[in-house]
């Protein structure tokens, strides 16, 4: 599990620095603090980068508008941000609404409301709402991770690392080659928000990623998966292996 | 020469015979007028026409009978008023439109007979006649019963008359004789002698003067006894011109003289008459003046009426114009009045506001100051405990002052609408910790329990900047009126299909019913303060009703004075949730 990569984008030094003790204290990873539009690019493009947190005033202008639009100008750049603001004005507002997904955040804050903010942009981007604060589901899926809310605070998962998924009433536990870990969603939504070319289900339980899979023992009604592990696959899902191009 | 002479004074004569008729009113024909007239009394026209026909006012009787020409349809009116037309003419020599109206009468006029007599009669008088003949054999013809009113013996000496001028004289001799005869019975003295005088012309036309010379004398005699003017001289007249042509001359001038006298009492009746007639005609035109001085006097007063009248209307319309434009400002003023007092009352609110906002503010800020000094003092005699509470005040301190100002920003942007609104899905129990985050050490401090129990499932649909500063003011409040040692819960409460219930409970000094009705009043003044030694403007709770109804929801309050106070908020709920 990785910690987050955030940006700042603050011109004003005392608060960004706020923002950093209170991001770092719950364990985002801050990959940079831009204080100018350019700045801003630049970081952001050669950087991993998750979530950006933007002030939308940067030196008395509303560049932050100005950056959040020249990211969404291409669409697979994009990163959840949410805005930072001081004033209510509408104007403001209206131009920054278009921005979509657009979640902002009044200043002053306090560490829960931004951390809030940031799992609510990170909902909105990936258009899964209300999944951290409901009671069932801890966990929004993305193209290529997984962000789970473990306390406070927000962790990922590259989906590449996952070797297979293990379900569990209405958990299901994440097993990657290092770690093994359990996150709150159904079987039923991780199917559905999961790349079914490379995830499949092996048994009412298991979900495999077939590129990790080593072996086949069909006699045993088992799968060897890297760093040796078994994996049961049962008669009713035995199909799957049609799927792949079996070498005789 | 002397038959030229007497040929006139035989013209004269028998256009005398035929007025003659006249003279003796028709009786029959005058009643059945007045019959007829009766019949038709509301025909005012044929009325009066028929009554200026029996009292002879021919000029009259002509403009009523065309008047009533014109607009009646009745076949006998109308037969009734051609006649009077026709003898109205006949009367005023007007021969042919005399003829051209008798012969509009229509064949079944009950007095036919005697339309036939009169064009006899014009035509005689026209000297056509053979036609008046005709007209006359005619009349003959018909029995004497037929006749009622005419006497025959004037048709036959009209007869005889036609005969005489188409110088037929033995039938002119026959008819005369015959009408001389019926005179004699009648003892019809003046006929009689306008007869005798025809006869004798009759004899002396063929220059058997001694036939007619006794009829002259005989006509002569009789005239002697008439009264008529016209007979005397005519008679002595045609002496005269028999004498002269005897060579009697003495004798003939004495009937000249005689003839002359005749002549002049007639040309003094005339005389007479046409005096009369001039004065007759003066009082007309006076009484015509008088009638032009009344008509214009009349006028006058019309017009004088027509202007009073015009000039009163143009002041009633004036005066209702002025009484509506009057009516129109005072309703302005009215509404102008009420709106100054509403401005002026919402002038003082802000007066008011400002006041106690400045109050505080200085009052806070005067705190800070005295709180910063003490720091100070303390700093330099180095008393650190007293250092730790002095900067937990200023930070309480600075806190409430940092609210006061936001509601105060909040409560402008609201007025001005300025403010960004946005609603959508929010996790309602985070919100609330978030809020509550802030005031975590204040109640620590102030040693207050505090227990967020909001449904987690609870999703509100609403903006979350102003749902934090709802929520904010009212855990402020709940704090500010808390004792020490005292509970705040906030929590939901089941909720419907459409709103979700947050309660912010505490256990507080509460409120009497008298002051919960005044804050949930709808009115955009503030409250008097009850607590004066406690911050607060009534702006929180203004700001938070104002916001609560802009999101959709409502605003509840329960308390009991030192027990507590419930604060119900109903917020929409987030319906796509599923």
């Amino acid at each position: 599990m990785d910690n987050i990569n955030v940006l700042i984008i603050e011109d004003t030094v005392s608060e960004s620095d706020a923002l950093v003790k209170v991001l770092t204290d719950n364990n985002y990873n801050i990959v940079g603090i831009a204080s100018t539009y350019n700045e801003a690019l630049a970081l952001f493009y050669n950087n991993v980068v998750d979530i950006v947190v933007i002030d939308v005033f940067l030196d008395g202008k509303p560049d932050g508008i100005t950056f959040a639009e020249t990211i969404n100008i291409v669409p697979n750049s994009v990163k959840p941000f949410v805005f930072l603001t001081n004033s209510k004005d509408r104007q403001i507002f209206e131009r920054a609404k278009l921005t979509k997904p657009f979640s902002f955040l009044m200043k002053p804050f306090n560490e829960l409301e931004i951390l809030y903010a940031m799992e609510m942009a990170v909902e909105k981007f990936y258009q899964q709402l209300n999944v951290f604060h409901s009671e069932d589901q801890n966990t929004v899926v993305s193209n290529d991770s997984l962000f789970i809310k473990k306390k406070k605070a927000l962790k990922k998962v590259c989906i590449e690392d996952i070797l297979y998924i293990e379900v569990e009433d209405r958990y299901c536990n994440i097993i990657t080659e290092t770690e093994k870990f359990v996150i709150l969603i159904s079987l039923t939504k991780i199917i559905e928000l999961l790349d079914p070319m490379q995830f499949v289900r092996t048994h009412r339980n298991f979900i495999v990623n077939s590129n990790k899979i080593l072996e086949i023992v069909l006699s045993d009604n088992l799968i060897v998966l890297k760093g040796n592990h078994h994996v049961t696959l049962s008669e009713k899902y035995k199909d799957v292996i049609g799927k792949f191009t079996v070498l005789k | 020469m002397i038959n030229r002479v007497l040929t006139t004074s035989l013209l004269l004569f028998s256009l005398f015979v035929f007025s003659q008729t006249h003279l003796q009113k028709e009786n029959l024909m005058s009643t059945a007028i007045k019959v007829k007239a009766q019949k038709f009394k509301e025909n005012t026209n044929f009325y009066k026409a028929q009554n200026f026909f029996l009292q002879n006012n021919w000029d009259s009787t002509l403009v009523y009978s065309m008047k009533e020409i014109n607009e009646s349809r009745n076949k006998e009116i109308l037969d009734y008023c051609h006649y009077f037309r026709a003898i109205s003419f006949k009367e005023k020599k007007l021969l042919d439109e005399s003829k051209k109206e008798l012969n509009q009468i229509s064949s079944g006029f009950p007095f036919s007979y005697k339309v036939k007599m009169k064009l006899g009669e014009i035509a005689l008088s026209k000297n056509n006649f053979k036609l008046a003949l005709q007209y006359f054999h005619e009349t003959e013809k018909l029995t004497n019963k037929q006749l009622y009113d005419i006497k025959f013996s004037t048709v036959l000496h009209n007869i005889g008359l036609c005969y005489l001028h188409l110088e037929n004289y033995e039938k002119a001799e026959e008819y005369l004789f015959k009408s001389a005869k019926r005179q004699e019975i009648e003892k019809d003295t003046l006929l009689l002698i306008g007869s005798y005088m025809d006869i004798a012309t009759l004899y002396y036309q063929q220059y058997k003067d001694n036939q007619a010379i006794p009829y002259f004398e005989k006509a002569y005699q009789l005239s002697q006894k008439a009264k008529s003017l016209e007979l005397k001289q005519n008679a002595t007249l045609n002496m005269a011109v028999v004498e002269e042509n005897r060579k009697n001359f003495p004798l003939a001038l004495n009937y000249r003289k005689e003839y002359e006298k005749w002549k002049d009492s007639l040309n003094d009746q005339n005389k007479v008459w046409a005096i009369a007639d001039l004065e007759k005609k003066f009082a007309i035109k006076q009484k015509q003046k008088e009638v032009d001085i009344l008509e214009a006097e009349n006028k006058i007063k019309a017009a004088e009426r027509n202007g009073f009248l015009a000039s009163s209307i143009l002041l009633l319309i004036l005066f209702g114009t002025g009484i509506y434009f009057y009516r129109q400002k005072i309703k302005k003023n009215r509404i102008i009045l009420k709106q100054k007092n509403e401005l002026d009352e919402l002038n003082a609110t802000k007066d008011k506001l400002f006041s106690i906002v400045s109050h505080d503010l200085r009052s806070s800020v005067n705190a800070l100051k005295t709180s910063n000094g003490k720091l100070i003092e303390n700093l330099k005699s180095k008393n650190f405990t007293e250092l730790d509470t002095l900067l937990h005040t200023n930070s309480t301190i600075a806190n409430s002052t940092y609210n006061l100002l936001d509601n105060l920003l909040n409560w402008a942007l609201l007025q001005t609408k300025q403010s960004y609104f946005f609603k959508e899905s929010l996790h309602l129990a985070s919100i609330v910790q978030h809020v509550e985050y802030n005031y975590k050490p204040l109640m620590l401090s102030k040693n207050i329990g505090f227990k967020n129990e909001v449904a987690k499932s609870e999703y509100v649909f609403a903006d979350t900047d102003s749902l934090k500063i709802i929520i904010r003011n009212f855990l402020d409040n709940a704090i500010k009126f808390s004792k020490e040692n005292g509970l705040i819960s906030i929590y939901t409460r089941t909720s419907t299909e459409e709103y979700c219930y947050l309660v912010i409970e505490d256990t507080g000094v509460g409120m009497s019913e008298n002051t919960i009705s005044d804050l949930l009043k709808d009115t955009m003044l503030l409250s008097k303060k009850e607590n004066d030694d406690i911050i607060g403007t009534g702006l929180g709770l203004q700001l938070c009703k104002s916001m609560i109804y802009k999101n959709g929801g409502s605003l509840e309050i329960e308390s009991k004075e030192n027990v507590g106070t419930k604060i119900i908020i109903a917020l929409q709920k987030f319906k796509n949730h599923g």
